[in-house]
């Protein structure tokens, strides 16, 4: 079955960036940048439409217009902010600094508080509450959780020197942390592996013959390209090309 | 080899203790007493402490003789008569006044009479009806009423001080003080800071730029100004800066966030005034580049592999685009120093950068390049935290295994409610 034409324009589109930005891995090229700097522009006009349609308007515009003009007060706040680009009165835009960092303060500090300090410690001994019935296993494995605790945070503790045994202490902690480092580089190499597959299964579907076979084009013209580029600046020396 | 035995021996040791303390078969339990009829007495309602003012608290005296499968029933009504809703359903061994969650120095409970929180926007959503609701109790057996009690009311309020919290607020006002000890401290005699090894690294990545007369390129991250890991940031980046304006060299700092852009502006002119030249200082230094994660990073890419920058420094909030910095920056042949406390990222940094800066250490950098009396003080502070958690966590299992080996659950539920997060 034929597919309509702003499809397979898409297809094309889809592969030939796809394509384009992979080609960073050669080297620094025309079509990485043209790539890149779609992306730039793409972005920037996706979140000046966010700005304007979940922010501007059902988050100022619609309450001003229905007379909730409470709102009128974070909105000057905000664009206090913007008086940085005025020298003259840029002094205005500490006011929605201050408020921004007083209320972030405000309310980071007890949450950190409980979360960082008080549930980490409870969620450490609280294991050992339910003695009578845990396994050897069990009561061993809230063992380690617990001395990786403390061995990890002393090799944060910064007001000693860590010496002798101090740093055997710290050396466990250390132990501990490149287990987790290595679980979660393990972990998150497998997601970047799923996002991997997913841009070769387009590359893949835009490869048929019903969009005109665009990954095999696209990477053909690209190699061509790049060979002639190859023929013509390898006779020159390679101070010039760099300086070129 | 001795060390590898000494862990061998500590692991068998943990684990031999471990055995020792390890549930045991318990005796079979002895025969109950035969049932009597349920009945409800004594029940009282009252506005549920330390809350926003939605929420009540019923109690009533705990029944002996009821049996295994006789359910309470709570009702509410917010009419003078009529209009009851069921808000709990429970079973009657359930919910005694032991099992309020809030601490002993704000609930005295006792397992001899139900105690049963009934929170009113569970039944009436986010707007309460009213502001006085009727309670009654029924008890059921076979889905069939076997007692009920006399209405009740109660007028919810909210309260103004959550003093169930009241162990955050000790933790807090104890920092608070020692942070101003260790201001004065520092101040006067200034405060000991063990050797950072990364941050050791940054005046031979500023040399390096300087010698090779090319840029240095500082990454800040993706976070927000309230992120914690970009406040540090941009501390680190005005002492950079600072030797940057010192050796003469130049620097860059591609930003994400216009707010975080405008911060180092600052930060970065400051530096160079302190420094004796701010005749040096260019307002291209930082630039915005997009608010859009990898349209972000492919443009510092495309900036980092075009310019090829002596060194690359990448602190503060990073996300998926850590890998993808730090390798185009390892690949143009740049020393790389960088510091993030998103735990998951840092495996990225460590394997494509020569230095990394873990967490905490990102918060330390800014005190131990700038020695200010201020930052080293908070890092005391910081340093005090850890100590606590530390301390606690060792004492706090002694005392909690202590008990559930002897039985004090009072003594055990105490230690808990000291650290429980309310």
């Amino acid at each position: 079955m034929a597919l309509d034409t702003s499809i397979i324009a898409g297809g094309w589109l889809a592969a030939g960036l796809t394509i384009f930005l992979f080609s960073f891995l050669y080297k620094d090229n025309p079509f990485f940048k043209i790539a890149e700097h779609l992306y730039l522009g793409a972005g920037m006009g996706w979140l000046f439409q966010v700005s304007v349609t979940s922010v501007w308007i059902p988050k100022i515009w619609e309450p001003v217009s229905k007379g909730e003009l409470l709102v009128i007060i974070p909105s000057v706040m905000g664009l206090l902010l913007l008086t940085q680009f005025i020298p003259k009165i840029s002094w205005l835009s500490r006011y929605g600094f201050t408020f921004m960092m007083g209320y972030g303060s405000g309310l980071a500090i007890p949450a950190g508080l409980s979360t960082d300090f008080m549930s980490q410690i409870e969620g450490t001994i609280r294991p050992f509450s339910k003695l009578a019935s845990m396994t050897p296993f069990s009561i061993l494995s809230s063992l380690i959780v617990a001395a990786g605790t403390i061995c990890v945070l002393f090799y944060f503790f910064f007001s000693v020197e860590h010496k002798g045994h101090l740093k055997k202490v710290s050396n466990v902690g250390i132990y501990f942390l490149m287990i987790y480092f290595g679980a979660a580089f393990g972990n998150t190499v497998m997601a970047r592996f799923s996002l991997l597959y997913g841009r070769f299964d387009d590359l893949f579907t835009f490869s048929g013959a019903s969009y005109f076979y665009a990954t095999q084009a696209i990477l053909a013209a690209m190699v061509i390209y790049f060979v002639i580029h190859w023929l013509v600046s390898g006779r020159k020396p390679a101070s010039e090309e760099e300086a070129a | 080899m001795i060390k590898h035995k000494a862990l061998l021996t500590l692991f068998l040791s943990l684990f031999a203790v471990s055995g020792l303390f390890a549930a045991k078969p318990v005796p079979p339990a002895k025969k109950a007493a035969p049932p009597a009829p349920a009945v409800i007495t004594g029940l009282t309602a009252v506005d549920m402490p330390y809350d926003a003012g939605n929420a009540a608290i019923l109690k009533w005296a705990v029944n002996p003789a009821d049996a295994a499968d006789t359910f309470y029933v709570v009702y509410v009504s917010s009419l003078e008569a009529g209009g009851w809703l069921e808000a709990d359903r429970f079973v009657s061994s359930a919910k005694t006044g032991k099992d309020v969650e809030l601490p002993f120095w704000a609930w005295d409970g006792s397992s001899l009479e139900h105690a049963v929180k009934v929170e009113l926007n569970n039944t009436y959503g986010d707007t309460l009806p009213g502001s006085v609701f009727q309670f009654k109790v029924a008890a059921e057996k076979n889905k069939q009423v076997i007692a009920e009690s006399m209405p009740v009311s109660v007028t919810p309020v909210g309260n103004w001080f959550r003093l169930d919290r009241m162990n955050n607020l000790v933790l807090l006002i104890t920092i608070i003080v020692i942070f101003f000890w260790a201001v004065s401290h520092a101040k006067r005699k200034g405060l000991f800071i063990r050797r950072i090894a990364g941050l050791d690294a940054i005046d031979e990545a500023i040399g390096r730029a300087t010698e090779m007369g090319k840029p240095i390129f500082y990454v800040p991250g993706i976070g927000s100004m309230s992120s914690i890991s970009t406040i540090a940031s941009a501390f680190i980046l005005g002492e950079v800066s600072k030797k940057v304006a010192q050796y003469d060299s130049q620097i860059k700092v591609p930003h994400y966030d216009p707010v975080v852009m405008t911060v180092c502006k600052e930060v970065v002119k400051q530096s160079y005034m302190e420094a004796g030249r701010p005749d040096s200082y260019r307002e291209d230094i930082n630039q915005f580049v997009s608010a859009d994660q990898f349209s972000y990073a492919a443009s510092v890419d495309g900036m980092i592999s075009r310019e090829k920058p002596a060194a690359c420094f990448y602190m503060g909030y990073f996300m998926a685009e850590s890998l993808l910095l730090a390798e185009v920056g390892a690949t143009s042949g740049a020393i790389q120093i960088a510091g993030t406390d998103v735990e998951h990222q840092l495996p990225f940094f460590f394997t494509a950068c020569d230095y990394t800066l873990i967490g905490e250490e990102l918060y330390a950098a800014g005190a131990y390049l700038s020695r200010e009396p201020m930052l080293v003080s908070a890092l005391k502070v910081q340093d005090f935290g850890k100590l606590f958690v530390m301390i606690s966590v060792f004492f706090g299992m002694i005392c909690v295994v202590l008990g559930a080996k002897f039985g004090w659950s009072a003594f055990v539920s105490s230690v808990l409610n000291l650290f429980q997060n309310f």
